[in-house]
């Protein structure tokens, strides 16, 4: 590629004197990052975001909400050169890092499927010790109740071994999610075929994973998520629609090699022999769980490092390398494969160390560029080239956090009560992965009309709707209003709006500051990180 | 931008995505169907469906398919109706006078014998199994007709019970095609303009709402802009429109005519729902599963059902919507001709019935013959995939021709190996 070649030459003669003294060949991963994404652009960038575009994105990234109206202050007022890189590094090492991690795994390991609080307690815990990624899959993908400080990761199995409403136990959906959320493949179709039109995906992915995670059982009874597992004794047997001819397999995972099932006597599987009466769950010789814990999550599994690659890279540029994120296949080939590769085996290298990931993808200028093209034409790039930041939209952890950092109400908030509240509004039903922007009208209404979202724009002691009401000079009023919300300073057109709508309603006050907080916290400038 | 999207389709979703990833890049109004609706029957005017559930199983014995004299023909006779030839039961005598509008198949043979199954799969049309969850009806056409200009939601279900936004119904159509319920005809959550606003601000913020997002929208991509301003719209929509379902003030000879029973204010509410431009409206009717004193059962369901069902075939008719607006009413199966000892009916799927009428269909007629006992279909044996081929025929929907695209996967909207009845289509 010699176009990339060139660039790439372009790139360091003009970036590298900037960073501290690399040995050759070993600039960061940051600018090797940009290079490959700007040796793809074939197109104008979008310029550098703004200080405070900047801030309000790596807040919402990092920190789960918005910055306060001091912290835009200040950081707007901050000379330092070297600002944004301390910026990333504080808000890395502050406690929102591991609630905010928490909160994007949860949604994105559970899918709103149900909660609990040692799943809670799991999260926060791993990612404030900056657990790696490889770890906490084997944790995931097979718990251990005796551990009382990961046994809440078994939440990832127990929600999906229980019923919901009236159906049965999706088993073939907990082993599709074990494909999509640790390797990045969509193996549903293959349980009954070979994949029709992803030549990759073969009946064998889908049924030597069940052959691997098939004997989880539910373990009823204990305060924390629990659960247990059968003895494996032959291989699973299967038949594809189409090809009537039976066929089996064991324990497999695509690009290893199938494993053998020992064979024990009757009553000789286990270790531990498993004892309901004295709440012994057993332990397996055979633990195909145990097993799935050691093949899957390492660095030579080119689907696992991929897909956490890939899921970070979501997480920070709004669209996956491979897209759809559980997409991984030859027939839907990542936008930047090189990218892709170097970020996975960068991140395996780092020992699947997730915040140094986060942290060189926010140091890149592709992370930093605006979201505002130079025209419209230019806005709708398309989305892979990254020319411009794509807009993600907020979870409902996010808004409810940005929502009562912006009006001030975060003491008074009851973060548990809202939550649930907000994720009603918000938050997608259960199973539906949450990685695009999808309005509703329900969450449109709730906007509309809910009382405790209107209730925080009334005047309260200490709260931003006090502050404006106290505030009789209307572009300072505009002005404290727009950094609240919008963490920005608002233009002099929009000072001007703000000025005329309050003195056309003079007699009103209170109600017309309520009307403009209202429509600046519904608006799509805050709903969005952009 | 495809000429055939509908605008409250900006709404990004994951399965577009999906269409983008696999070579249709960047266009947001791409509808997930591989062969769209032609253009021209999207101009013509707007469809819309009626679909009555009556939930648990009316008896095709007490209603549609009369057998009296017979084995196992019960206590009713059969009355002629408004067409020469074709008798009812005479615990439906108001249909029996409109029955020049109506199309009657008495030959449905279905495979679920559960409620729990057969609800569903009756819904969804029973399409083979292909590892997905597929829509209900409801879902389906709001996907295939969109929402037209009304501002309404496409799919609204008016029910006893609780209000809410129903998104299980859409299947791999994904939430946004669920359905919006009204429950005992209330509006969902937050419908109500808030104590604390007065309809001059509501619009007053709403318009610095827009302002501000003016503002945010330039030199940004349209799709965030468009699908926000969608669900706003509609939302508002909604709110403005409290006389869909303020009881209150529905006209008295109105409530008079389609009964002050549940099922018919219900009725008339999917009237005003209709008249509104809603494209689907479901009206649920509960407690039709009578094993136990099935006469007595249908002597007291059956007049509620006929007294609205007939006033709102009639109301069409008058009001001339009749020919754009498909009505359908059915259950999840029929009820055994066999009598149990609880003097009731136990679930039959073998041999029932249905009634269907409006939009695309042939009028003042019965399709399809069960055996004089009324014990199995004799001739025209139809499954529910007929009825579903038939349906989307009536709005202009060739199943032939439509497929849903899930995420690449090709999807035929009804049973691959059904297809429409001919007798049944005007």
């Amino acid at each position: 590629m010699p176009r990339m070649a060139s660039f790439f030459l372009l790139f360091l003669a003009v970036i590298a004197p900037s960073f501290a003294p690399l040995a050759p060949g070993q600039e960061p991963l940051h600018a090797r990052m940009d290079a490959l994404i700007e040796a793809k652009a074939d197109g104008p960038l979008a310029a550098q975001s703004a200080n405070a575009e900047f801030l309000r994105r790596i807040y919402l990234d990092f920190a789960g909400r918005i910055p306060t109206v001091d912290e835009v202050r200040a950081f707007l007022a901050d000379a330092d050169a070297l600002k944004r890189e301390k910026l990333i590094d504080k808000l890395l090492a502050g406690e929102e890092y591991p609630r905010r991690m928490g909160q994007v795994f949860h949604v994105m390991l559970m899918e709103r499927l149900g909660d609990h609080k040692e799943w809670q307690k799991y999260l926060q815990d791993s990612f404030a010790a900056n657990k790696p990624w490889d770890v906490m899959a084997r944790e995931l993908l097979n718990p251990s109740a005796e551990d009382q400080a990961t046994r809440g990761a078994a939440l990832f199995f127990s929600k999906r071994l229980e019923n919901y409403g009236q159906n049965p136990v999706d088993v073939p959906g907990m082993v599709r999610d074990v494909g999509r959320l640790f390797m990045g493949i969509d193996v549903q179709c293959c349980q009954c075929h070979d994949h029709l039109f992803v030549d990759d995906y073969k009946q064998e992915y889908y049924q030597g994973l069940f052959a691997f995670v098939g004997q989880a059982q539910l373990r009823q009874g204990e305060s924390f998520p629990a659960i247990s597992e059968k003895p494996l004794t032959k291989k699973v047997e299967f038949m594809s629609v189409f090809v009537k001819a039976p066929k089996t397999v064991g324990p497999y995972l695509p690009g290893l090699k199938e494993v053998e099932i020992p064979v024990f006597a009757n009553g000789e599987e286990w270790e531990v022999k498993p004892d309901p009466q004295k709440k012994i769950a057993g332990k397996l010789k055979f633990s195909t769980l145990k097993l799935l814990s050691e093949q899957l999550p390492t660095a030579d599994n080119q689907l696992f490092k991929k897909n956490i690659a890939n899921r970070l890279w979501w997480m920070m540029l709004g669209r996956g390398l491979v897209h759809p994120l559980d997409m991984q296949h030859a027939g839907n080939a990542p936008s930047h494969p090189e990218l892709l590769d170097l970020l996975a085996d960068e991140l395996a290298a780092r020992k699947f160390d997730m915040k140094w990931l986060l942290r060189e993808i926010a140091l890149s200028k592709t992370y930093q560029r605006g979201s505002q093209a130079a025209d419209d034409a230019a806005a709708e790039s398309p989305r892979a080239s990254y020319r411009v930041a794509l807009e993600k939209p907020l979870s409902s952890e996010q808004l409810l956090a940005s929502m009562t950092t912006a009006t001030c109400e975060t003491a008074r908030a009851k973060p548990d009560e809202l939550q649930e509240r907000f994720a009603k509004a918000f938050a997608n039903p259960p199973r539906e992965p949450e990685v695009e922007f999808s309005p509703t009208v329900k969450a449109a209404l709730f906007y509309l009309n809910d009382s405790v979202v209107l209730g925080w724009l009334k005047p309260a002691p200490g709260n931003l709707a006090e502050r404006l009401a106290k505030t009789m000079e209307p572009d300072e009023l505009a002005e404290e209003m727009y950094l609240a919300i919008l963490t920005r300073v608002p233009s002099e057109e929009e000072k001007k709006d703000v000025a005329d709508y309050l003195a056309k309603h003079a007699a009103n006050r209170e109600i017309a500051i309520r009307n403009l907080l209202w429509s600046l916290l519904a608006s799509n400038e805050f709903c969005m990180n952009h | 931008m495809n000429p055939l999207c509908k605008p409250w389709e900006h709404a990004l979703s994951r399965r577009q995505l999906l269409g983008a990833a696999a070579g249709v890049a960047g266009s947001l109004g791409l509808s997930n169907l591989l062969h769209p609706v032609a253009a021209a029957d999207m101009q013509k005017k707007a469809k819309q469906v009626l679909f009555i559930w009556i939930d648990g199983g009316m008896s095709q014995l007490e209603s549609w398919d009369p057998k009296p004299n017979t084995l196992f023909g019960g206590p009713f006779r059969a009355i002629p109706t408004s067409v020469p030839g074709i008798h009812v039961s005479e615990l439906v005598p108001r249909s029996a006078k409109i029955m020049q509008h109506l199309a009657i198949v008495r030959s449905l043979c279905t495979q679920d014998n559960s409620h729990s199954a057969g609800v569903a799969r009756i819904q969804r049309g029973d399409p083979k199994n292909r590892g997905v969850t597929y829509p209900y009806f409801g879902s389906a056409v709001a996907k295939l007709l969109g929402a037209g200009t009304s501002g309404l939601p496409p799919y609204v279900w008016i029910k006893p019970g609780s209000s809410g936004f129903i998104h299980q119904d859409a299947g791999f159509l994904g939430p946004k095609f669920g359905a919006v319920a009204f429950g005992d005809g209330k509006p969902p959550e937050n419908l109500v303009l808030h104590d604390s606003v007065t309809p001059a601000d509501d619009d007053e913020r709403n318009v610095l709402r827009a302002a501000a997002n003016a503002r945010y929208a330039k030199n940004r991509r349209k799709q965030v802009g468009e699908a926000t301003s969608y669900v706003y719209d509609v939302a508002r929509t909604l709110m403005k429109r409290q006389d869909l379902f303020d009881t209150t003030k529905f006209d008295p000879k109105d409530v008079e005519r389609y009964g002050t029973h549940e099922f018919g204010r219900h009725m008339l509410q999917a009237r005003k729902m209709l008249e509104a431009g809603v494209t689907f409206v479901k009206v649920n009717s509960y407690g039709w599963d009578t094993h136990g004193d099935n006469f007595n059962g249908h002597l007291s369901l059956m007049p509620k059902f006929d007294q609205a069902f007939a006033a709102m075939v009639q109301d069409l008719a008058d009001r001339s919507m009749l020919d754009n607006v498909l009505v359908i009413a059915m259950s999840e199966f029929g009820r055994t001709p066999r009598i149990n000892g609880h003097i009731g009916r136990d679930h039959w799927p073998e041999a029932w019935s249905l009634v269907m009428t409006g939009c695309g269909i042939k009028r003042g007629l019965a399709v399809g013959e069960t055996n004089a006992e009324g014990t199995w279909v004799k001739n025209q044996e139809f499954d529910i995939g007929h009825m579903f081929h038939t349906w989307f025929t009536a709005l202009g929907i060739d199943p032939a021709q439509t497929q849903y695209d899930n995420g690449g996967q090709p999807l035929p909207i009804a049973h691959d190996g059904c297809h429409a009845v001919k007798e049944l289509l005007s």
